[in-house]
């Protein structure tokens, strides 16, 4: 395991958020928060991938 | 029907001008503003509208679009407002046919191509997320259409096409659109292993 610095008053409500959605720790959520994340991102780069062909081919702005 | 707006979609090559053209010697009014003549690629037409392409900026023209067809490449239909129905005729064609048939458009156009591997993977994940999101939505009916089934059978698929427009279309004349010999870029029978859909 690594550590992660964040802003304590970020934490407070990431404790808070966790325990209203049912998380078994602050921990779990964020590191659910990350995946997530990551997973949009490169959700987002794919499809801006198919964007470009989809631009040369004319069929996108 | 009268009040939903009929979308032709799919990746580019897998068919959707044939549909379109389809529709329209169908009966079917289909909304087409001609700018992207025909070439090589297309030799009967586009049917494309250019407003389409800014439906993210504007989609104030889409209510005029009930009762009639028309294009849109895949991608585009996450901007589609929830405020309307739609009918989408989902165009699907064997990943490797669609990718060679745009490489050459791309090379005719002077435009690079992404790597074929690369480019089929994104293909494959945009189609399950797209096909996935599609499912999800309440004001969305889609009908999937293989571009293979289309040329091998226009008769049957024409009908299947007809009944999810609740007979709006008519079957005979849109079967006889389909011309086998437009058919190019196929794959052999005995390695298309992976048709999409």
């Amino acid at each position: 395991m690594v550590k992660v610095k964040i802003d304590p008053a970020l934490f407070d409500r990431a404790k808070r958020a966790a325990e209203a959605a049912g998380y078994s720790s602050v921990e779990e959520f964020i590191a659910d928060c990350i995946e997530k994340q990551i997973q949009r991102l490169k959700v987002e780069q794919d499809e801006a991938a198919v964007s470009d062909q989809l631009r040369g081919l004319g069929y996108v702005e | 029907m009268a009040d939903e707006i009929i979308i032709v979609s799919g990746l580019p090559r897998s068919g959707t001008s044939l549909m379109m053209q389809m529709l329209d010697r169908g009966g079917v009014p289909v909304a087409t503003d001609n700018l992207r003549a025909p070439d090589t690629d297309n030799p009967r037409g586009y049917y494309e509208l250019e407003q389409v392409k800014k439906i993210k900026h504007d989609a104030s023209w889409l209510p005029s679009m009930r009762g009639r067809a028309f294009k849109m490449v895949s991608q585009l239909l996450y901007e589609l407002p929830s405020s309307q129905r739609y009918r989408v005729i989902f165009m699907e064609r064997d990943l490797d046919e669609m990718i060679a048939s745009q490489e050459k458009m791309l090379a005719r156009l002077g435009k690079p191509a992404a790597p074929a591997d690369q480019i089929r993977h994104l293909f494959t994940q945009h189609l399950e997320r797209i096909r996935a999101w599609l499912a999800d939505q309440p004001n969305i009916a889609v009908l999937s259409v293989r571009y293979s089934d289309l040329v091998a059978d226009p008769a049957d698929e024409s009908a299947r096409i007809a009944a999810f427009l609740d007979g709006r279309a008519d079957p005979a004349p849109m079967a006889a659109t389909v011309d086998a010999s437009l058919y190019r870029n196929r794959k052999p029978e005995a390695t298309r292993t992976d048709l999409v859909g």
